[in-house]
């Protein structure tokens, strides 16, 4: 059910969200938010912890439904589909980087970087190819074969960057993705991502509580208990 | 998958290596048993027929107890005319089993008589083997042979004399005097101290009973053989008034035995299948509690639930079958070491009491049943992963990356 058809829809559309966990005591972490990002941004979330960050990055990543309201990628509501098209769709166009790495401990960066493509199928030498290319766009090249208890955590990090861009998915999610990084590695990856977001339009979302981080994005969304507080957006509260 | 499945199997090499040793151990156990007990089968089967039963046996239709027919063949020439055309028999011979009294000049007792062709006998069982003194029947119409203890007992040395008296069918007694030829030793209670052997035609003067006898003993080339010949000669012998038993009907102790140790042996092949499921579930469920934010990340960069199912599987299958595959490598090189070497089984003991049986016996293998076993393992691998694997599916990613 779209609005019209006039223009174009926004890459993701956030409507009327509310998120209540209801372990034990019942948690309201969204309340009726709704917010649209366009293609190529490169947006911060920002917020007190607890006020909603992470949630509202999970629901837009569809790791887990909102109890009321919808979710839109590209005009396609997201919401009520089943966890196996939930998978295909992320395979195809979703990309994350976690607060904690989260590479797959027993693979080497670069079966790593591939693996959203292993996922997807693609011939093996065409997967490496672009695994190490995307391995080169995060300056790690060198390092394809180690595994991540033998790489920085802001080495495993870029491999985490290259891991979420190797299949060219339409936006990246980054959850508190410098937390675990000094300031300086932080910088750094900020810088990578910046570049990525600048020289191959990738879209990024990410959040942080950090003015050094937030200073990067070209768009702050400032959320607090679960609402969206004052923000540059022009879409406003529903 | 497979690459990332049997990394995973890797990563936590010790558990891994217990839970694959379990299962190793714990199918190497039932394949030593499944050899030995089949080991053990298989000669108790050999030294029955190869000692006394022959694979099949001929007898009066109206028979109870087969081990002692108590009625005569009428026509054996019949009988003989059939065997004789009869393919895959190595050799068969007329005999009369029957109690009778055995009297030395000083003292006199019960024995088992087998009155047999000697010539004939030779082909169809061992006994002639165990002679330790003298000769086994021959050309001599009025030789007796007997177990060593027997001969202690009535105090008789080669060449003495001895008189067999046995009950005719009219109910009169007969009487015969025959001389000590042989001294056998089998190490059986029973064959040693209870069966004398003596040719059937001095028997057949003895209960006067013409050239009848009361059951055809039959030897064959193969023992496999047993039930197909049985039905055949069944079929050619339809018009006369008797049975054809197999070894297992005349036998039918050896069979309960089998029986006996077939139930013992499920016993413990379900007992050890218990514990390696237990094992592989263990394993399963801590290496998966371990890994839930991991299968949250897998899920998360678009890996469908059911291929984090599939992954558990794999996972778990791939342990079963290393443990599998060592199994049977320690299985059969234990199997090919007693199959050499020979185990010594103090079960021989206890069954030589009733028939010629060795101490020590050298191990078979088994092949159908250890693919059974083997594949078991397998299987049971995989089924003890079908409860992990589910909960792996049913992870909500959201949560799992939550996880610490
Ligand atoms: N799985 C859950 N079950 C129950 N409550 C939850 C769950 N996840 C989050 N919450 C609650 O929802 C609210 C929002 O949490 P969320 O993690 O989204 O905040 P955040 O902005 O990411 O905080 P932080 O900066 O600390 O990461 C908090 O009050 C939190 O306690
Ligand atoms: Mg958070």
């Amino acid at each position: 059910m779209f609005d019209g058809g006039t223009h174009p829809h926004p890459l993701i559309e956030v409507r009327h969200v509310t998120k209540v966990y209801k372990s034990g005591t019942k948690v309201s972490a969204l309340s009726g938010l709704s917010l649209e990002f366009q293609s190529g941004e490169f947006t911060a979330i920002a917020g007190p912890s607890g006020s909603g960050k992470s949630t509202l990055l999970n629901l837009i990543g569809t790791l887990d439904a909102p109890t009321h309201g919808e979710i839109f990628h590209g005009g396609r509501k997201v919401t009520g589909l089943t966890p196996e098209e939930l998978a295909d769709f992320r395979l195809r166009h979703l990309g994350f980087i976690f607060q904690a790495y989260n590479l797959i401990p027993v693979l080497s960066a670069v079966e790593n970087t591939e693996y959203p493509l292993v996922l997807q199928k693609v011939p093996a030498h065409e997967r490496r190819a672009r695994a190490m290319e995307a391995l080169r766009s995060v300056g790690l090249e060198s390092l394809a074969h180690r595994r991540p208890d033998a790489l920085s955590g802001g080495q495993q990090q870029r491999v985490a960057v290259a891991r979420s861009m190797v299949h060219r998915p339409m936006v990246v999610l980054a959850d508190e993705p410098t937390a675990n990084l000094d300031s300086k590695t932080a910088a750094s990856l900020l810088d990578l991502m910046q570049g990525l977001n600048r020289e191959q339009g990738l879209t990024f979302i990410f959040s942080s509580h950090d003015p050094a981080v937030l200073s990067r994005a070209t768009r702050v969304v400032h959320i607090h208990d679960g609402k969206l507080a004052d923000s540059p957006a022009p879409d406003g509260v529903a | 998958m497979i690459t990332l499945a049997w990394r995973n199997v890797w990563r936590n090499f010790r558990r891994s290596l217990i839970t694959i040793a379990s299962m190793a151990c714990g199918l190497a156990a039932i394949m030593f048993g499944q050899s030995m007990i089949k080991s053990v089968q298989y000669q108790l089967v050999e030294k029955a027929t190869g000692s006394i039963t022959g694979h099949i046996q001929i007898q009066h239709r109206n028979i109870k107890e087969y081990k002692f027919p108590d009625r005569y063949i009428d026509d054996p020439d019949a009988v003989e005319a059939v065997l004789k055309t009869q393919a895959g028999i190595k050799q068969f011979g007329r005999r009369i089993h029957m109690t009778g009294l055995i009297a030395s000049p000083k003292t006199s007792m019960g024995a088992l008589i087998s009155a047999v062709q000697p010539e004939r006998e030779k082909d169809i069982t061992t006994m002639a083997s165990y002679i330790t003194r003298g000769v086994f029947l021959g050309k001599d119409p009025k030789a007796i042979v007997m177990g060593d203890r027997m001969a202690t007992k009535l105090d008789l040395r080669l060449g003495e004399k001895v008189v067999v008296m046995a009950q005719a069918e009219d109910g009169s007694m007969g009487a015969e005097a025959f001389r000590l030829a042989g001294v056998f030793h089998t190490g059986s209670e029973t064959f040693d101290g209870q069966i004398v052997y003596l040719p059937v035609k001095a028997m057949q003067d003895l209960l006067v009973v013409g050239n009848r006898v009361n059951h055809f003993v039959i030897a064959l080339n193969d023992i496999g053989q047993t039930d197909v010949i049985a039905q055949e000669l069944r079929e050619k012998l339809a018009g006369q008034p008797l049975q054809v038993l197999r070894w297992k009907d005349v036998d039918h102790e050896i069979v309960g035995v089998q029986r006996f140790q077939n139930a013992l042996l499920d016993i413990v092949l379900m007992v050890v299948f218990a514990i390696v499921a237990l094992g592989v579930l263990n394993t399963l469920l801590m290496s998966l509690f371990e890994r839930v934010r991991e299968f949250g990340v897998l899920m998360a960069i678009g890996a469908r639930p059911s291929w984090v199912m599939k992954l558990v599987l794999i996972e778990s299958f791939l342990l079963g079958l290393v443990g599998t595959v060592i199994g049977l490598v320690i299985g059969s090189l234990m199997i090919a070491y007693f199959g050499r070497n020979g185990l010594h089984l103090p079960l021989g003991d206890a069954l030589s009491y009733f028939i010629p049986f060795p101490d020590v016996i050298y191990m078979r293998y088994e092949w159908s049943s250890h693919a059974f076993a083997a594949g078991s393992v397998l299987v049971v691998s995989l089924l003890a992963a079908i409860a992990p694997s589910l909960r792996a599916c049913r992870l909500r990613p959201a949560e799992a990356l939550r996880h610490v």
